[in-house]
This record gives C-alpha cells, structure tokens and sequence, in this order.
C-alpha cells in the first residue's frame, strides 16, 4: 500500500468516525440535532408540555379529580401541598388549583402559539418572497408595510384590538399572526433579492418555467431552512405576547385559564397567595426558553456556516 | 448629511401615514360604537341626541372623509378631548411622556453598561465556562417575561423584604425629582426596563468582537508589537460599539411596548399607564392619541438611529 493510500484511508476512516457520509440536507440536519443534547433536551421538555396540555381533561378527570373551573371558597389560598394532586401547587382566590388551570392554561398559549406562527410563516413567505421577486411597485408597498407595522409598540396596538374586538384564542392567535409577519418576510424578502440571480433560476426561466412555478420550486425550498428557526422563535415571540396582553387584561378573559390571566390574578393577590405567581411565570420562561435553544439549536442544524458565530 | 437627513426624514412621511391608518382602520371597523361608549351610563338619552352627537363628531361622514379630518386635525396636534377627563388628550399625554422618559432612558444605559461589558468578555472567553454562563444568562433573560419578573420583584423586595416602595413615582407627600425617595421609587422600573437590553446586548456584543478580532487590522496592530490593552481598547473596543450604540433607537421599541406592563406593575403615571387607563375607560380618542404618540416617539428613534449609524460609519452613503 503506497503512503498515499494509507493517508486516504487514515483520513475516510477519520470521517466515518466523526461524522457519516452525507445523506442529503435534511437527513445531515437531523443527524446534527440528534447529536445536541441542549436542543434534544428543550424538545423533550417541550414535548411533555404538549402531552400534558393535550391530555388535560383526562388528568383533570382520572388524577386530579379537579376540573379547572371547580371552586372551594372554604379553602383559598391553599398553600402547596403534597397531599393533594390537584394542590401540588396550591389553590388560588377562590380555591380553584392552580396546576389543573395551569395544564389548561398551556393548551390555550401553545395552540395560539403553534396557529399564530403558522399565519406568520404563510403571510411572512408570501409577502416577502413576492416582493423579493417581482420588485417594482409591490416591492415598495411592502417595504411600507414593514416599516409602518414596525413603527408602531407591538403590545399598543395589540390593546387597542383587545379593546375593541372580544378575542377568543383562535381570533386573538390570527391578530398576533396578521401583526407580526414583518420579521419572516424581511428574511424571505431578502434572500428572495439573491436566489432569483442566481444560475439556477435563470437556466429555469430559461426552459420557460413560470413565476408561480420558479417561486414555488426553486426559491421557497431555499428559503425554507432559515425560515423553520424563525418559526421555532416566532412561537415563542407569540407566547410571550399573548400572555402579555393576557396580563394587561384584553387578551384572553377569565374563565378560560391562560398563563397571562393566571398572573393577572396572582397579581391582584400578592399579599395573600403569593405562591400564585409562580406556577404560570415558570410555565412561560420555561417554554418560551425551550423555544428559543430550540431555534438556536436547528439554526446550527441548518447552517453549520453559522455554528458557533451567535 | 444634511441630504441624508432630509431624505430620511422625507422617508417617514408614508410610514407615519401608515401608522395614523392603521389605528383609524381598527378603532372605525371594529364593532364598538363610539357613541355607545361615550353616553354609556347615562339612561335619559334619546334616540335624537345620540344622533346628533354622531354628527357633531362627524361620525356620519364616509370613511374617507372622516379619515382626512382625523388627518387634518392631527396634524394641528388636535387629537379631540378625552371622554374621561375632558381635557385635550394631547396636554394629558404631554404631561405623561417625560415621566415615561425618566426611567426609560436609565434603563437604556443602565442595559448598555450591564451589557455590552458583557459580551465583550464572552467572546473574549469564547467557548470557556464564562462565555457558555453569559450565553445561558442572555437566553434565560430573554425568555423571562417582564411581567413575571416585574411581579417578582415587587413580591419578594417590595412586599417580602420592604427594601423598595411599590408602585406610584414618589412616597405620599414628598413631591421631587432627585431625592432618595424618588430614586428608590425609580430602581423597579429601571430595572426591569433594562432585563430586554440586558439580554440583548451580549449577543450582539460577542458576535461583533468575534468578528472585528478576526480582521487584518487587528493582526496587524498586535504584530507592530502593541500592547493587548491598547489593541482591545482602540482597535477592538471603539469598532465594535458603533453597533452596539446605534441599536439604541431599537432597544427603545421594546422598552417602549414594555412600559405598559412596567407602568401597570409599578403603578408608574407615564404613557403606557395613560393607555391602559384609557383602554379601561374606553376612553376612545385617548386610546388612539397614545398609539400615534408611541408610534411617533419610535419612529423619531429609528431616524436618529439611522443617521447616528451614518454619523459614525462613512461606508453608509445616501441612498
């Protein structure tokens, strides 16, 4: 075997070692978040919220046997207890307990999470990927878009619309998605400006693809990767607004439990139940934390260019 | 730059239209009558009069023409009188802002102390313990609410411990701008208006030392034989603030958007504490009047960001 052989083996055996042959961009990305236990371990955490949230009514039913709405003015303020299931984190003002309101405060803010990110991410890809491509006028209404919605405190406006509409999670969800699409779609607006000069694009013109088609294809699937960290952090941008506005008062009203109104009433009763504030203050940071290394995380996914550079 | 000027400026024009459609458009289609809301409470008012209260306020014109004289008047700084307190709405909010900039403003700075030292040495211990701690801090920061944090702290240092009064700008009485009861009334405030930049600064601060260490001029100092201090203060230091300083209009957003919850923490009586008063109230022309103020407030920073940025960085030419 000639020395340059044993080298290429040295070195193929070295690859092999660290890191498998590639297997196509969403297969090496998956492998990469496998291999990060911050990320893998925010999915988890992340993953048992949902389960929780999704399985709230049959834990109310068959192991707190405490629905959330269920009072007990004889016992407020319970202070948190092991006795109890439905009191591992006491109860509040007039004895409702507080874990079983928070199980279903978590369905309330992911699903307007999950629903409000979604309006973004389809509004965001639109928009930005249309005016990034045909420039021109439409180009320079959504640049005035953009920036009108950006120049405008995002919770101002939000308490105007809680003001005037009553907001249920779902119309509360497509106001949170309607206002904030200015990130995603400068990201796709602006990549979109340097994939459409690109050969590719041009060679597919050039067999006589159409727009719809050239958008659809070639510049959307390049878009993407970037676009799936906005939407994990996206999620979290709207979880957070929703429970401020929430806590303001104009977001989602009583009864229905949400972690913000949770803390509104907490907030109302410092003095006396001050174990109340924070169960649903843990709950937010919590996901919204999870959320976010999960974004940091598949961003590394993504682009491993950018590993190590934020 | 005086042309620079003049064309930002010239720039924010649509987007202040924009801004004065868009809260028109959702206070006009939304379902709440603003007579309604006006004679709510009042049971001997008939039929007639609410009629001609609608056109008094010219609330029987199209659309259009009621958005142009919304426009016209807004322009002269008329806002209309707040249903609440009968008093022009731009004398209440002119009466607000500046307790709203007191402790804004600290917070900025006290963010960008905090901060920026920060990420300067995060990236100066890359991949150290020290660097993965200041990574940690600005994520668990940046997920941390301001309510709940804002709620912690008037619970634990405010209610628990009585190091810090809660809430209202001055102890009953005393009624002045530097003195220690002002100042201890200000630190929840300021503090927790800082938590954004806080978690923000690092970040950004350790991307751009990261970035500038890795220049030819930076090599190129440290090979003429300069000492590390001089290289991280003049080489180093002084670039890698340009961005860190001219963020400041951007930072001003969130701390904007942020005093309304501040203010409803620490019962402060400052512009987000005026919207929420007025929201409760319904107090319509209130509500709309602070949305444009806030908006305007934020658009004048992002102008002054821009031409800071321009002021200090030569590569940015007019566009």
């Amino acid at each position: 075997m000639t020395q340059a052989a044993v080298a290429v083996e040295a070195f193929a055996r070295d690859v092999t070692i660290t890191r498998r042959a590639t297997a196509g961009f969403w297969s090496d990305a998956a492998w990469r978040v496998r291999h990060d236990p911050t990320t893998i371990a925010a999915l988890g955490v992340l993953a048992a919220m949902v389960v929780l949230a999704l399985g709230a009514d049959l834990l109310a039913d068959n192991f707190f046997h405490w629905s959330f709405a269920k009072q007990d003015l004889l016992n407020s303020y319970r202070k948190p207890t092991l006795d109890d299931p439905a009191f591992w984190l006491g109860g509040d003002n007039i004895g409702r307990s507080q874990l079983v309101r928070l199980l279903y405060g978590a369905r309330v803010s992911l699903f307007i999470g999950t629903f409000g990110m979604l309006v973004t991410l389809g509004l965001g890809l639109l928009i930005g990927i249309t005016a990034g491509f045909f420039r021109g006028w439409w180009d320079d209404v959504v640049v005035w878009m953009v920036s009108t919605l950006r120049s405008i405190p995002t919770l101002y406006l939000l308490l105007i619309v809680g003001l005037l509409f009553r907001l249920d999670p779902l119309s509360l969800a497509l106001f949170l998605g309607v206002l904030g699409w200015t990130g995603i779609c400068n990201l796709a607006r602006g990549q979109t400006f340097a994939l459409r000069e690109r050969d590719f694009v041009i060679s597919a013109r050039t067999v006589g693809a159409t727009n719809a088609r050239i958008m659809l294809r070639h510049i959307l699937p390049n878009v993407l990767p970037l676009m799936i960290v906005l939407a994990a952090i996206d999620v979290a941008g709207i979880i957070l607004a929703e429970s401020a506005i929430s806590y303001i008062g104009f977001g989602i009203q009583p009864p229905v439990p949400s972690w913000g109104n949770m803390l509104t009433n907490a907030a109302s009763f410092l003095s006396k139940g001050p174990h109340l504030i924070y169960g649903p203050g843990v709950a937010i940071t919590l996901t919204v934390l999870c959320l976010y290394l999960i974004g940091d995380g598949l961003r590394d996914a993504l682009d491993p260019r950018l590993r190590g550079a934020k | 730059m005086g042309r620079f000027i003049a064309r930002r400026l010239v720039q924010a024009v649509p987007t202040l239209f924009g801004i004065m459609l868009i809260t028109f458009l959702i206070t006009r289609l939304s379902p709440s009558d603003p007579v309604q809301l006006m004679v709510a409470g009042n049971f001997d008012i008939t039929a007639e009069d609410k009629a001609l209260l609608r056109h008094n306020l010219g609330l029987d014109d199209p659309l259009p023409v009621q958005f142009a004289h919304w426009l016209f008047d807004a322009a002269r700084l008329n806002f209309g009188n707040s249903f609440y307190y009968h008093r022009p709405v731009v004398e209440l909010i002119a009466e607000r802002i500046p307790n709203t900039l007191q402790y804004t403003i600290p917070s900025l700075i006290l963010a960008l102390v905090v901060g920026a030292p920060l990420g300067f040495l995060a990236a100066r211990r890359r991949g150290r313990p020290a660097d993965h701690t200041i990574r940690l801090l600005s994520v668990v920061l940046h997920a941390t609410p301001e309510f709940f944090v804002g709620l912690l702290f008037v619970l634990v240092l405010g209610v628990q411990l009585r190091w810090f009064p809660i809430g209202s700008m001055n102890t009953v009485g005393s009624d002045c701008l530097a003195c220690p009861d002002r100042l201890l009334h200000l630190v929840g405030p300021v503090v927790i208006g800082a938590l954004g930049g806080i978690a923000f600064y690092p970040r950004l601060m350790r991307t751009e030392v990261l970035e500038i260490l890795g220049q030819d001029y930076v090599r190129t100092a440290r090979s003429k034989g300069l000492r590390e201090v001089a290289v991280l203060s003049v080489h180093v230091l002084r670039n890698a603030l340009i961005p860190v300083v001219t963020i400041f209009g951007g930072i001003l957003g969130i701390v904007l958007s942020a005093s309304l919850i501040i203010e409803q923490i620490f019962n402060w009586p400052g512009l987000g504490r005026l919207l929420f008063e007025g929201a409760v109230n319904k107090d319509y022309p209130m509500v709309q009047a602070v949305v444009v103020a806030g908006s305007v407030l934020l658009l004048l920073s992002y102008i002054l960001r821009d031409i800071a940025y321009a002021l200090v960085d030569p590569r940015i030419k007019v566009r």
